[in-house]
C-alpha cells in the first residue's frame, strides 16, 4: 500500500517536472511569461491606490488587508494552475475521448490527468503573491499562514473547477458555464467580501467557494482564530470529497460509452 | 494457453436523435428519441500465445470500440472478456501492468524529452526499480537500434525514428499482449518494412501476442498468421492467412496485348473485365478452367505482352467487406 | 471593388457567428458578475446618492465602468491576438499572404464580423441591467446613444490595429501573449474600470497621448457626460489614433514579410 502511495506519487512529482521543463524550452519565452504576470498583477495596486485616495477603507479593508487579499488571490490561482492546469480544461479532454490514454496506464487516472499539463505564467502568479506577502505584510507566522492558506485555496479552486469540469461527462455544454463560474471565483476572489450583503454573500460561503478560499483565510491572517482555520480544513476536505466522487460517477460513464455521441 | 477470450461480447450506443429545427430541439429536450446503435454485436473469438493477430474492418465496422473493451477503456454491454485471465471491466488497473498498447495517431510520448527521458517516466508509470530500468531500456534500445537517438528529443526526431521509440516505450514493462492500432500509418514504404521487421522479431524473441488493427494490407499481409474481419459489428471471418489466400487466390488476371483486334471467345470460367482495340484483360477462375486451356485460346502468334497475375490481398478483402460475409 | 471582397469576408463570418449565440450569451455570467461587483464597490464607497467623486454621480461612475466593461467583452476575441500570433508562428502565414487580399485587413474584417454579433448583445444587456440596478444615467438623451455609436466603432478598430500590432510581433519574437497582457492591463486599469478624471491632475495630459483616451474613455465618457465640444475632440483624436495605428500595424506588417523573404522564417 506505501509502495503504491510512493510510486503514484514519483509518477506525479515526475510528471510536474516535465511539464515545467516543457516551458522551459525558450527560457526568454519562459521568463518573460513569469515576469510580465508579475507586472500585470502588480497593475492593480493602482486601483486600490486610488480607491483608498477617495476612502480610507473599503468593505472594511485598509490598504494592507487589500493587499493580503490580493496576494492571496494570485497565489492560490497560481498554485493550482502550476501544479493542475489541465484540470481546467477537463471537458476537452472529456469530450474529445482524450481520457482513453490515462485509463490503460496502471496509475490514478485523476492524479495522471490532472498533473499532465501546466501554466507557465501561473508561476508568475504564485510569486507575485509570494512577493506581496514579504514585502508588505510580512512576519513570520503570517508567512507560513499565507504558505498554508496558497495550499488550501489551490486544493479549493481545484476541486471547483473539477467539480465543474465534471459535469461535462453528463452534458456536453457545460464547458463555458464552468469556466465562467471558475472565472467568478477569480473576479470575487479580489474584492473584499465587505462590500457584498445578503443572498450574494451567503452564495460566496457556499456555492462559489472564495468564502473559504480566500475571505476567511485573509481575517485569519490579521487575526488568528484556530476555530475559524478548521473550518477551512473541513471544507476543503469535503469540496475535494465531493469532486473527486463526482469525477469517477463521470469516468464510469465516460467508461460505458454513453458520450459517444459527442464523439461521433 | 489462451491469451484472448471473448465471448459474446456486445456494446450499444444510443445516439439521441433530433429533428430539425427549433421545433426538433425543443421536442428533444422534453422527449428525448434515441437510437440504438449496435457498435459491437455478440462477437466471440480467442487469441493464443504469441499469436500475430490482424483485426481488421472497414471505418466504424467496430474495431476500435473492441480494442477499447479489451483494455478496459469501454465497458461491454454484453458477453464475456478476459485478457490474459483478467476481467478489464473489473481490474483495469491489474491488467494495465500486463498490456501495452501503441495508437499509431496519437501520440503517448512527452515530444520535448528524449527517449531515454520518456522511458524513465514510462518506467515510473509501471513501478520498475532504477536497476532494472537501466537495464530494460539498455535492451530496448539493442533491439530497437535507438543507440543513435536515444538522447535526442524526440520532437527532433523523424516519424519513422518516433514510432520506433512509441513502440519500445509500449514494451518497456514487458507486456505479455500488445495491442497495435495502425501503428504503420503515415509512414514511407521503407520505414513500414522496418517497423513490420521490428514487429515480426519482437514477437520471435519476446513471444508478445500481438493484436493489430491496420488498414494497410502490407501490414497485415507480411505480419500476421491469422486474420478477424469485422463489419458492422459482426465477425465475418476468422481464418488463417494460408487459408484465406488459398481459397480467394484461385483467380488469376490476364492481361493481353496484341498486334490486331480479336475477340475471345467465351467460356465458363473466364470473365473478360475489360476490351478495348487489341488489349484484353479477363479473370480465369482456375477451380473451373486451368490456366494452360485459357492460355491456349489466345492466338499467341499475336501476342504483343502479356502479363498474369494474383488477385491482391486488398481487392479480396474488400470484396469481403462488400459482402458482408454472405459468402464465406 | 476592394472593398467587396472584405464585404463577403465580413458577410460570411457574421453569419457563422449568428450559430454561436448561445454560446456568447453564457459569457454573460463572467460580465454580470463584474458588473455585480462594481455596482457594489461603488455603491459602498459613495456615501450619500448626491456625492461627485473626480465629477461623476454614482451612477454615471457605474455607467462608465459599464459601457467600457460592454466595449471589452464584446469585442474579446482571440482573432486579432493569438490567431494571428500562431499563423505567424506556425508558418501559415505564408500562404495567407500570397491570397488576393490583404492579410491584416482579412484579419480586421473578420474580426469586425465577430463582435458585429457580440457586441449588441453586450449592449441589450448593459441597457436591462443598467436600468434594473443602477437607474438612468441623468441627463441622458436617446440622441446621445446614437451619435456615440461611431465612436465606439472607431474605438474598437483603434483597439484592433495595437492589438495587431503586438501580434505582428510574433515575426521576431516567440511569444507575444505577455505584451498582450499589459497592453490589455493598462487599458483596464487605467481606462476601463476607472474615468481618467479620478487619476491625479498631473498624469491626465498624459493619459490623453496614450490609445486609451481614443479606445475606451471617448466613447463611455461621451455617453455618460455628453457635450458637443468634447464629441469633436474625441472624434478628432480618434481619427488622428486610427491613421497612426493603421500606419503603424503596415510598417510593422511589411517589415516581418521583408524578414521572412530574406530568412525564409
Amino acid at each position: 500500500m506505501l509502495t503504491a502511495v510512493k510510486n503514484q506519487l514519483r509518477v506525479c512529482l515526475l510528471s510536474i517536472k516535465y511539464n515545467i521543463m516543457r516551458e522551459m524550452l525558450n527560457k526568454v519565452t519562459f521568463l518573460t511569461n513569469i515576469g510580465f504576470m508579475i507586472l500585470n498583477n502588480a497593475t492593480f495596486i493602482v486601483q486600490w491606490v486610488i480607491l483608498f485616495s477617495i476612502k480610507e477603507e473599503v468593505g472594511g479593508y485598509g490598504i494592507q488587508e487589500i493587499m493580503l487579499l490580493w496576494g492571496l488571490a494570485a497565489s492560490t490561482y497560481g498554485l493550482a494552475h502550476v501544479l493542475f492546469a489541465r484540470v481546467f480544461s477537463l471537458p476537452e479532454l472529456i469530450i474529445n475521448g482524450k481520457l482513453d490514454t490515462y485509463l490503460v496506464q496502471p496509475k490514478n487516472v485523476l492524479l495522471s490527468v490532472m498533473t499532465s499539463a501546466t501554466t507557465a505564467s501561473a508561476i508568475g502568479d504564485l510569486l507575485y503573491g509570494l512577493m506581496v506577502v514579504c514585502i508588505f505584510c510580512f512576519s513570520v507566522r503570517r508567512f507560513f499562514l499565507f504558505l498554508l492558506f496558497t495550499v488550501t485555496g489551490a486544493v479549493i479552486m481545484t476541486a471547483f473547477a473539477l467539480l465543474l469540469g465534471s459535469l461535462s461527462f453528463w452534458f456536453v455544454k457545460t464547458d463555458t458555464f464552468g469556466n465562467n463560474m471558475v472565472n467568478a471565483l477569480v473576479s470575487f476572489s479580489t474584492y473584499p467580501d465587505g462590500i457584498f450583503k445578503g443572498a450574494v454573500r451567503f452564495l460566496l460561503y457556499s456555492v462559489v467557494p472564495v468564502g473559504m478560499s480566500i475571505y476567511t483565510p485573509v481575517d485569519i491572517m490579521v487575526e488568528f482564530d484556530a476555530w475559524r482555520l478548521l473550518k477551512v480544513a473541513g471544507y476543503t476536505v469535503l469540496l475535494s470529497a465531493a469532486a473527486v466522487f463526482t469525477f469517477y460517477r463521470g469516468l464510469r460513464r465516460y467508461s460505458s460509452g454513453n458520450l459517444m455521441e459527442a464523439r461521433m | 494457453m489462451k491469451v484472448i477470450e471473448a465471448e459474446d461480447l456486445s456494446k450499444v450506443f444510443r445516439v439521441k436523435q433530433k429533428e430539425k429545427g427549433i421545433r426538433g430541439s425543443i421536442k428533444a429536450v422534453f422527449h428525448p428519441q434515441t437510437e440504438e446503435i449496435r457498435a459491437v454485436d455478440r462477437i466471440s473469438f480467442s487469441v493464443e500465445e504469441g499469436e500475430v493477430l490482424a483485426f481488421i474492418g472497414p471505418n466504424g465496422a467496430g474495431k476500435s470500440t473492441t480494442i477499447k473493451m479489451l483494455t478496459g477503456i469501454l465497458y461491454p454491454d454484453g458477453g464475456n472478456v478476459k485478457v490474459l485471465g483478467i476481467d478489464p471491466t473489473k481490474k483495469r488497473k491489474q491488467l494495465a501492468y500486463e498490456i501495452g498498447t501503441v495508437f499509431g495517431q496519437k501520440e503517448q510520448l512527452w515530444t520535448h524529452l528524449t527517449p531515454y527521458d520518456n522511458f524513465r517516466f514510462f518506467g515510473a508509470i509501471y513501478d520498475i526499480p532504477d536497476g532494472e530500468m537501466e537495464r530494460r531500456i539498455e535492451e530496448l534500445s539493442e533491439i530497437f537500434e535507438l543507440g543513435l537517438y536515444i538522447n535526442t528529443p524526440v520532437r527532433n526526431l523523424s516519424l519513422g525514428q518516433r514510432i520506433r521509440c512509441e513502440i519500445a516505450a509500449s514494451l518497456i514493462h514487458k507486456p505479455k499482449v500488445l495491442f497495435l492500432d495502425e501503428p504503420t500509418i503515415g509512414l514511407d514504404p521503407v520505414v513500414k518494412e522496418n517497423i513490420r521487421a521490428l514487429i515480426r522479431q519482437m514477437n520471435k524473441e519476446l513471444h508478445t501476442t500481438i493484436f493489430l488493427t491496420s488498414h494497410d494490407i502490407g501490414d497485415i499481409e507480411k505480419l500476421c498468421k491469422r486474420i478477424i474481419i469485422v463489419n458492422s459489428g459482426r465477425i465475418v471471418l476468422d481464418d488463417s492467412m494460408a487459408h484465406l489466400k488459398y481459397h480467394y487466390l484461385n483467380k488469376k488476371t490476364v492481361e493481353v496485348k496484341l498486334h490486331e483486334s480479336v475477340k475471345l471467345p467465351s467460356a465458363e470460367g473466364i470473365t473478360v473485365l475489360k476490351e478495348k482495340g487489341g488489349y484484353v484483360k479477363f479473370e480465369v477462375d482456375t477451380a473451373v478452367m486451368k490456366i494452360h486451356d485459357a492460355l491456349r485460346r489466345i492466338d499467341t502468334e499475336n501476342v504483343e505482352d502479356i502479363n498474369i497475375s494474383n488477385i491482391p490481398l486488398e481487392n479480396i478483402i474488400t470484396d469481403i467487406y462488400k459482402s458482408e460475409g454472405k459468402t464465406v | 471593388m476592394v472593398m467587396k471582397k472584405y464585404m463577403v469576408i465580413y458577410r460570411s463570418v457574421l453569419m457563422e457567428n449568428l450559430q454561436y449565440v448561445m454560446d456568447i450569451a453564457m459569457g454573460f455570467i463572467s460580465y454580470f458578475i463584474f458588473i455585480y461587483v462594481f455596482i457594489q464597490l461603488w455603491g459602498y464607497i459613495y456615501e450619500s446618492p448626491e456625492e461627485l467623486i473626480a465629477g461623476y454621480t454614482k451612477e454615471q461612475m457605474i455607467w462608465y465602468v459599464m459601457i467600457t466593461e460592454m466595449i471589452w467583452c464584446g469585442t474579446r476575441s482571440s482573432t486579432v491576438t493569438r490567431q494571428v500570433a500562431t499563423d505567424i508562428r506556425g508558418g501559415n502565414i505564408a500562404y495567407l499572404m500570397n491570397k488576393p487580399y490583404h492579410y491584416t485587413f482579412y484579419v480586421l474584417t473578420k474580426y469586425t464580423g465577430e463582435w458585429s454579433v457580440r457586441l449588441p448583445m453586450y449592449a441589450g444587456l448593459t441597457i436591462v441591467i443598467g436600468l434594473l440596478l443602477v437607474g438612468r444615467i441623468p441627463g441622458f438623451r436617446t440622441v446621445t446613444f446614437w451619435a456615440v455609436i461611431p465612436c465606439i466603432v472607431l474605438g474598437i478598430t483603434i483597439h484592433a490595429f495595437f492589438k495587431l500590432c503586438i501580434s505582428l510581433m510574433s515575426f521576431w519574437i516567440e511569444d507575444s501573449n505577455p505584451f498582450q497582457w499589459l497592453y490589455d492591463k493598462l487599458i483596464l486599469v487605467v481606462g476601463t474600470i476607472f474615468p481618467i478624471e479620478i487619476f491625479p491632475a498631473a498624469l491626465q495630459p498624459l493619459f490623453k497621448l496614450t490609445p486609451i483616451y481614443t479606445v475606451c474613455y471617448g466613447p463611455a465618457k461621451l455617453m455618460v457626460d455628453f457635450s458637443r465640444a468634447k464629441y469633436f475632440e474625441i472624434l478628432l483624436a480618434q481619427i488622428l489614433y486610427l491613421s497612426a495605428g493603421c500606419a503603424l500595424m503596415l510598417f510593422i506588417y511589411g517589415k516581418g514579410v521583408k524578414k521572412l523573404y530574406v530568412n525564409g522564417g
